[in-house]
């Protein structure tokens, strides 16, 4: 048996609405611990991975180790049936082939259930070593998504690089070049609006423009977005989801040609 | 050509090898293309009004154009293709080469009486069924591939088993062609519809041996049997065996000398001087230069000396040719995107099976899955 509440839908409606740009159809796999989803999109560039703690949430009760592979549209197409302030309880038996969403408005006068079917999903999963980051930038996730979505006009690709200095995002393509600085910014009576950068060594990579903008739809997570990177390793997007677990977003870099 | 009917048999017994994608998901891939069949299908595909598309002279070109545009197409997606020629045929291949041109013989003799009767749409069928990859023809696509940049290798002997080699060498990823042989060479992933027409819409159909293994249950050279006795160019095979039939003798024996040994002869007649052995030879150790000898270079166009070789006397639109390089030389500027699977290890691939396999409709699983899966993922 498998029994997940948690009051605020919102947060899940977020989650899933950050996530099926990148994936058509993803497992979940529900432990004791909570929740986790670990799926690369169908080119292989990127990869997601969830993880909601099972504290987290107001009442979970997971007996035995169950994965629930569902088609992301049709799991967003459930959801649309919430209202914006809906308690959902999730549940499953034990082997079933279908999951049951339960919503419950605030005032505990409306109660609907839907019941939705799995699918059976070929599973790959990686190993993600750890990796001594050369530098994490912490900045506002609207800050983030609205830099991206600017530069995204210029080109296909970005650059990040990443200096003492500060940061800084460039593209260029047909029409000319676009470049956004950033500074670190300390504000401490809002946190949520400083940028800060953890330096190592500088460091400078390019990304297609194409996956950091389905990045950026985890934007209503989080406030504050956390960017680690590395020379040649991917680049990691991390949202906070508050109080439940994070939404990490893993993009492998573009490589310059070489002669072969 | 190939082996018989492998790939429908594959596709009804071991579902699972076979799986369709995009074009889009193959950049950054270098992939070995079976030059000879390519070109066959420019050749029979590439067309206007059914006619092949020719110099002022007649020559056709049709194999040119095709070249051409479907390597832009490829680069323009990022994939890195690498031509192969086939060299001499070997010679057990003799019998098989013999009777296609017996049936080259009968087409002719066919088209000409379709002439004769004035019926225009036999004249065209039997027309295709005439086109035959020259000599000249491939010298021509070799030296416009030299022009664009894009590297090809002449086989010693058969290029499907020079592919299979290099995709065994880990030198490229794949083998792109429509023959089901590049499986019995042992290529471990196989690309079928790659150089087909975008119009076409064909999805990619990508092979995997190791899966098509797992799936039959058998190992290379029980596999390369078992192809002997599906049909393969270079033997026969034994009348009144089909697939299924050849599965569970081979399943059942293990090795064609076993199976030889174990049937009704009178009833399953085994050709005369059946030399299966010569044919596994071939496949087990055919002809073919060493993988680590070749280099790999994907070089600069040259558009001046493109628009010589197809403008003018090949008739192709300047126009289009510098558009084409255009689009070649914007290919290679950009960026290659990497793969997270060159970054991070797979650990493992769960198949796609409930682990409650130990419910009691076991035996039907496979047909109700089926049947279930239509009407997935629609909640009420």
């Amino acid at each position: 048996m498998f029994e997940a509440r948690l009051v605020n839908s919102s947060t899940f409606r977020k989650v899933l609405d950050a996530i099926k740009d990148l994936l058509n159809e993803a497992s979940f796999d529900c432990s004791e611990n909570g929740i986790q989803l670990q799926a690369m999109d169908s080119s292989h560039v990127s990869l997601v991975s969830l993880n909601l703690k099972s504290d987290g949430f107001d009442k979970f009760r997971c007996d035995r180790n169950l994965t629930m592979g569902m088609n992301l549209t049709s799991l967003g197409k459930v959801f649309k049936c919430s209202g914006a302030d809906d308690t959902v309880t999730m549940k499953a038996q034990d082997y079933a082939d279908t999951v049951t969403f339960m919503f419950e408005s605030k005032k505990q006068d409306k109660i609907s259930d839907y019941e939705m079917k799995l699918m059976n999903l070929d599973q790959e999963h990686l190993g993600i070593p750890d990796t001594e980051f050369s530098c994490i930038i912490k900045m506002p996730s609207i800050e983030f998504a609205r830099i991206i979505r600017d530069l995204s006009q210029f080109g296909e690709s970005i650059v990040i690089s990443c200096t003492k200095e500060g940061v800084k995002f460039s593209a260029q393509g047909d029409i000319g070049t676009g470049n956004v600085k950033l500074a670190q910014t300390h504000n401490f009576d809002k946190e949520e609006e400083s940028v800060t950068i953890d330096l190592q060594e500088p460091v400078a990579l390019t990304f297609a423009c194409q996956y950091l903008n389905s990045f950026t739809k985890a934007t209503p997570l989080s406030n504050q977005v956390k960017l680690s990177m590395c020379e040649n390793v991917p680049l990691v997007v991390e949202y906070q989801i508050p109080e439940l677990g994070h939404l990490r977003f893993y993009l492998a870099p573009k490589i310059e040609e070489d002669e072969n | 050509m190939g082996i018989l009917n492998l790939t429908k048999f594959l596709a009804d017994v071991a579902p699972h090898c076979i799986k369709e994608t995009d074009i889009k998901s193959y950049f950054g891939r270098k992939v070995a293309i079976d030059a000879s069949m390519s070109l066959y299908q420019f050749l029979i595909a590439v067309r206007s009004e059914g006619a092949q598309l020719t110099t002022a002279d007649g020559e056709p070109t049709s194999h040119l154009v095709g070249t051409f545009y479907r390597t832009i197409r490829l680069l323009e997606h990022g994939i890195k293709p690498v031509y192969v020629f086939d060299g001499k045929p070997p010679e057990m291949k003799g019998g098989e080469l013999n009777k296609r041109m017996e049936k080259r013989a009968e087409a002719q003799k066919a088209l000409d009486k379709a002439m004769e009767a004035g019926d225009q749409a036999e004249v065209d069928k039997f027309n295709r069924r005439l086109v035959k990859v020259t000599r000249h023809h491939a010298d021509e696509a070799k030296e416009l591939l030299r022009l664009m940049g894009v590297p090809y290798i002449e086989a010693p002997c058969e290029a499907e088993a020079q592919c299979a080699a290099m995709v065994k060498a880990g030198k490229i990823y794949a083998t792109a062609t429509e023959d089901m042989d590049a499986l019995t060479f042992g290529s471990d992933i196989v690309l079928r519809h790659l150089t087909f027409s975008e119009a076409r819409k064909m999805p990619i159909q990508e092979i995997h041996l190791k899966i098509v293994l797992q799936e039959l249950n058998l190992s290379q050279t029980e596999f390369i049997d078992f192809c002997i006795l599906m049909g393969c160019d270079y033997t026969d095979s034994i009348r009144g065996i089909g697939p299924k039939k050849s599965i569970e003798l081979i399943k059942n024996h293990r090795s064609i000398e076993k199976i030889l040994e174990n049937i009704d002869k009178s009833k399953y007649p085994p050709p005369e001087d059946w030399n299966y052995e010569g044919a596994r030879g071939l496949f087990v150790k055919p002809e073919i230069s060493d993988p680590d000898s070749i280099e790999l270079k994907w070089g600069e166009p040259d558009e001046e000396g493109m628009v010589k070789f197809l403008c003018g006397h090949r008739q192709f639109s300047e126009d289009r040719v510098r558009n084409g390089i255009k689009k070649l030389q914007k290919a290679r500027g950009t960026s290659t995107q990497a793969r997270l699977d060159g970054f991070f290890t797979v650990l493992g691939t769960t198949p796609a099976k409930r682990k409650a396999d130990d419910k009691k409709n076991t035996p039907n699983k496979r047909g109700k899955l089926g049947g279930a899966g239509k009407g997935r993922g629609r909640p009420k």
